[in-house]
C-alpha cells in the first residue's frame, strides 16, 4: 500500500483574466458540526493579512494574495510549484449567520467557522415526566 | 489513511521554461524519497518543491500548509538534503463531525535532494513561515565561482 502522500497540483482558474498573475483553486475541506461548518483551506505562502473573506449575497468569497519571498536574483533551477493568488467561492447555507464567521490563519491554513444562526441549531427538548 | 489521490497530472506544462534545464538537472537532482515513477517524474510527490540558485548559495522552497515547523526534520548527507516529516489532519476524533469534502490529505512525508554542487551543512538556514519552507544552502568555497582575472603580458 502507498501511503506516500503527495501533492495535488495546484488547479488554475481559467476565468480570471482581468488580475495579473496566475490565481488557484485552493484545496479546502469541508467539515459540519452541530454549530455548523467549519471550512480548511491551504493557502501556502499566505498569512492573515493577505487573506480577505467576503460574504455576500448567499456566497462567501475567499481570496488570498500570498507576498513572495524570491529574490530576483534567484535563477530557477527546478520548479514542481508555481506562485500566484488563491480564489474559491463557496454557495453558502442560508441558516449560517454572517456575522458570526471567524476566519483563522495558521501555517498557511484558513480556518473558517461558519456558524449557524441561534435559532437553526438543533436543540435537545427536555422530556418531562407528565 | 486515506486511499483516494486528488492527484491529476500536470496540463502539459508550457509554464516551465526550464524544460531543458529540467533534463540538464535530472542527471544532477536525484529524488530518493519521491521515487519517481519515470525518470524525471516528479508529479504529486508532497511537498511540492522548487529550486533556485545563487552565486553563493541553493535555496530551496517547499509548500508545507497545515506542517507545524516541529514537524518538519532536515538533515543533510553529503550534498543531499533529506526534508521528512507528517502533515497532520485529524477529523476522525472530532466528535459530531461530518466530512462534506475532502481534498487536503495528511500523512507522512520524504524526501531527499541531491544538489548539484557541495553545499556547507553547518551554514543551513531553514525558515518556516506561512506554510512555506525556505532553505538556505550556501555553497562551499570549492562550489563558488571563481572570477580569474586576465592580465596583460
Amino acid at each position: 500500500m502507498d501511503e506516500r502522500l503527495r501533492a495535488r497540483e495546484k488547479q488554475e482558474l481559467p476565468e480570471e483574466s482581468t488580475r495579473p498573475g496566475l490565481v488557484f483553486r485552493p484545496d479546502i475541506d469541508i467539515l459540519e458540526n452541530r454549530d455548523g461548518f467549519v471550512i480548511y483551506a491551504d493557502l501556502p505562502g499566505a498569512d492573515d493579512k493577505s487573506v480577505e473573506v467576503r460574504f455576500e449575497r448567499g456566497m462567501l468569497m475567499l481570496d488570498a494574495r500570498p507576498a513572495t519571498d524570491l529574490e530576483p536574483s534567484w535563477t530557477p533551477l527546478h520548479a514542481e510549484y508555481r506562485l500566484g493568488s488563491y480564489h474559491r467561492e463557496f454557495r453558502v447555507s442560508e441558516d449560517i449567520d454572517p456575522d458570526g464567521v471567524v476566519a483563522k490563519m495558521s501555517n498557511g491554513v484558513l480556518e473558517l467557522s461558519l456558524p449557524r444562526s441561534a435559532e437553526r441549531r438543533p436543540r435537545m427538548i427536555q422530556v418531562q415526566a407528565g | 489513511m486515506a486511499q483516494y489521490s486528488f492527484y491529476r497530472p500536470w496540463a502539459a506544462a508550457s509554464w516551465i521554461p526550464l524544460d531543458q534545464f529540467r533534463r540538464e538537472m535530472d542527471t544532477l537532482f536525484d529524488r530518493f524519497g519521491g521515487a519517481p515513477a519515470r525518470p524525471g517524474d516528479w508529479r504529486g510527490v508532497f511537498p511540492a518543491v522548487n529550486l533556485y540558485e545563487t552565486v553563493d548559495a541553493y535555496h530551496l522552497t517547499a509548500e508545507l500548509p497545515g506542517v507545524e515547523p516541529g514537524e518538519i526534520h532536515l538533515s543533510m548527507e553529503g550534498s543531499t538534503i533529506v526534508l521528512e516529516g507528517e502533515r497532520k489532519i485529524d477529523y476522525a476524533s472530532q466528535e459530531e463531525t461530518s466530512l462534506h469534502r475532502r481534498e487536503r490529505e495528511g500523512g507522512a512525508f520524504r524526501r531527499a535532494f541531491e544538489l548539484p554542487a557541495a553545499v556547507d551543512a553547518d551554514q543551513v538556514e531553514a525558515t518556516h513561515r506561512n506554510g512555506v519552507l525556505m532553505l538556505r544552502l550556501p555553497k562551499t568555497a570549492e562550489a563558488k565561482p571563481r572570477q580569474i582575472s586576465v592580465r596583460a603580458s
